[in-house]
């Protein structure tokens, strides 16, 4: 395993882009073999991970806690429907770009007076943005559409796409697998950028920052600066997370962005693994298979799906799930990995 | 005079007011956690909303109201008991993130679990108070004797733990484990045990401001008191998380600026408006309006 080693070390752009490329594809080849259900949820998987990503890198990186991002995801995702509303056959690129311009400029707004705050002030902070945008969004009916919301189809399966398949069920086939690739492959580029700025000065500097304040500032880091970067870069990702979300559902409305879709955001990064890229891109794929796996707990305890208590396992596994980790294995699933495998080596 | 208390300025002076003591109250509660275990209680609000509803179903099956708001403040204090053991108590010296994190997981469980047994519809207790406005010459004046008990209620609670700590020992000691935890234990002051009932004292006076909420002519849901929380929280930290009287104050002042945004300018911005007021308090004050400043150390 001596060349893993020397590749590890030797860590750079190359080694990054060659192998998130080797895992966007191999996930891409996974949604040939997946259900239209499963696809779907990938594709919401891979939305989720975009904005994990940006939560990683603020709160594990910069060590700003916020509660907002599901704030940042409305935000990025009313920019879609707003504009796919007025303009429906602008080129998608420009959508999600456009997303991640708002969405960061909302990031800034928040940041200017979060970056002065610490700790629990900035948690309540920016819980208190999350918690404005749902109304917002129902009171000004006449761009958001109120409480029905905007509906919109941008996402179009290109003709080539949709000739590889056949069969009664064709267009259901590729429409949700073009949904899902696309998000996986969107998800690999953020991926690519998130692993570069993680290792890039701004990602060394915001670490000092996190560690150190005071030694940051006197090796002439300016302390604002990098922490309202943080948080712009954070809400641009949630933005896009956002955007896609939308797309996928072809909807918004103010209910997909409630208080409870930040704690799942937080329960996720937690779980995978606060401040690592693959700890964001495991909670994506939790976050993909919770349906199965509140389904699977339901049978396993017998409860009725679709009664009052089944309804709402969600929240208690999640819930639950982000206190024990945070209790027994506060550095997540990625963590546990690293025990495991030091374990291995030490008895080798 | 009548024609003054009938005016539409007196009409958002009472109704912002009357929210006002909810979110006072939640404010100090949240002060009285933060003040002994440094930690903000992002659960605050769903514990106060369960101790709330066990005390309703107690209504239903034929207790009377004052013994529903008992069976609420005694849940609620012994739910804040249990949260401080089982919950909190494994991470003093951890990073701040981490009691965060968990009182966010803990929100998440009890919401949840509440919804699951009573249903996310809204839910009220009858108060043995009218909640018909009082007339005045003909003119309707914002004020019932539910308003007044309500207010009169809050006053009272804060009166009664503004008392507990300035006159009695176990307010004195209470503020020694807070203020100098080892000195404390040296004195003989049981510094573990003074945490818990901190917490518990602080869940008794979220769920009074539950209790109140919901025996309004709202009522109460599940997830309600996420943004009286929200509310609760600006107003603290207006007056600086560790200001009981800041939070008070605080507390009054966003229910009156909601009131008046809602009633002169426009329902649209109402949610902002605290939001707005805490960024404006931050700027001038980052440490809150009612607290002297403090060095940090390095």
């Amino acid at each position: 395993m001596g060349w893993l080693a020397t590749l590890r070390k030797q860590e750079t752009t190359h080694i990054r882009l060659v192998s998130v490329l080797a895992l966007t594809i191999l996930t891409l080849a996974i949604t040939f073999v997946l259900s239209p259900v499963a696809d779907s949820q990938l594709a919401g998987g891979a939305a989720i991970t975009i904005v994990i990503l940006g939560l990683s890198w603020l709160i594990g990186w910069s060590g700003q806690i916020s509660l907002g991002n599901s704030g940042f995801m409305a935000v990025g995702a009313y920019t879609t429907g707003i504009w796919a509303h007025h303009h429906a056959a602008s080129p998608l690129v420009i959508t999600f770009l456009l997303a991640m311009l708002v969405g960061g400029l909302s990031g800034l707004v928040v940041a200017i007076p979060s970056t002065r705050l610490r700790g629990p002030y900035l948690a309540g902070m920016t819980l208190a943005f999350a918690a404005a945008v749902t109304p917002l969004a129902q009171n000004f009916t006449s761009v958001t559409g109120g409480e029905g919301g905007l509906f919109f189809n941008t996402l179009a399966t290109p003709s080539w796409f949709g000739h590889l398949f056949s069969g009664v069920n064709a267009s259901i086939d590729s429409n949700a697998q073009w949904t899902a690739d696309l998000a996986v492959a969107i998800a690999g580029v953020m991926f690519f950028f998130m692993a570069n700025l993680f290792h890039s000065r701004s990602g060394r500097a915001m670490r000092l920052v996190r560690d150190n304040d005071v030694a940051a500032e006197l090796m002439g880091i300016n302390l604002s600066r990098t922490r309202t970067l943080a948080f712009v870069v954070a809400a641009a990702f949630a933005g896009l997370g956002g955007s896609l979300f939308a797309i996928i559902n072809a909807t918004v409305r103010p209910e997909s962005f409630p208080l409870t879709l930040s704690i799942t955001l937080l329960t996720l990064m937690v779980l995978g693994g606060i401040g690592t890229l693959s700890g964001a891109v495991l909670g994506g794929i939790i976050y993909s298979f919770s349906p199965s796996l509140v389904a699977h707990v339901n049978s396993l305890t017998g409860v009725n799906p679709t009664s009052n208590l089944g309804s709402n396992m969600q929240g208690i596994i999640f819930g639950a799930l982000l206190i024990l980790t945070m209790l027994f294995a506060p550095r997540g699933l990625t963590g546990l990995g690293q025990r495991l495998r030091s374990f291995i080596q030490s008895h080798m | 005079m009548s024609s003054f208390l009938s005016s539409s300025f007196m009409h958002n002076i009472f109704g912002g007011l009357a929210q006002g003591v909810i979110y006072s109250l939640v404010a100090l509660s949240l002060v009285i956690i933060w003040q002994s275990t440094h930690v903000l209680n992002f659960a605050q609000g769903a514990m106060a909303m369960f101790a709330t509803y066990v005390g309703m179903t107690e209504l239903e099956r034929g207790v009377s109201y004052w013994w529903c708001v008992l069976i609420a403040v005694v849940v609620g204090m012994a739910l804040g008991g249990v949260t401080e053991r089982v919950l909190i108590r494994p991470l003093y010296g951890k990073p701040e993130i981490n009691p965060i994190v968990v009182m966010v997981g803990f929100l998440a469980v009890i919401e949840a679990v509440a919804t699951s047994i009573w249903t996310s519809t809204t839910r009220t207790i009858a108060a043995p108070f009218s909640q018909v406005y009082f007339k005045s010459h003909g003119q309707l004046i914002l004020l019932s004797p539910f308003v007044i008990f309500q207010i009169v209620l809050a006053i009272a609670i804060m009166l009664l733990v503004a008392a507990l700590f300035r006159f009695t020992k176990l307010g004195l000691q209470l503020r020694a484990a807070a203020l100098a935890p080892e000195v404390a234990r040296l004195l003989g002051v049981r510094v573990n045990r003074m945490l818990t009932i901190g917490w518990m004292l602080s869940a008794g006076v979220g769920a009074i401001a539950a209790v109140i909420l919901a025996s309004g002519s709202f009522g109460l849901f599940p997830t309600d008191m996420d943004g009286v929380f929200v509310a609760g929280f600006i107003a603290a930290a207006v007056g600086g998380l560790e200001s009981p009287i800041g939070a008070i104050a605080g507390g009054l002042l966003i229910g009156l600026a909601e009131q008046f945004i809602l009633a002169y300018w426009t329902p649209d911005v109402a949610p902002l408006g605290g939001v707005i007021i805490l960024v404006i308090a931050l700027m001038i004050r980052p440490q809150g309006i009612f607290t002297k400043s403090v060095g940090r150390r390095v």
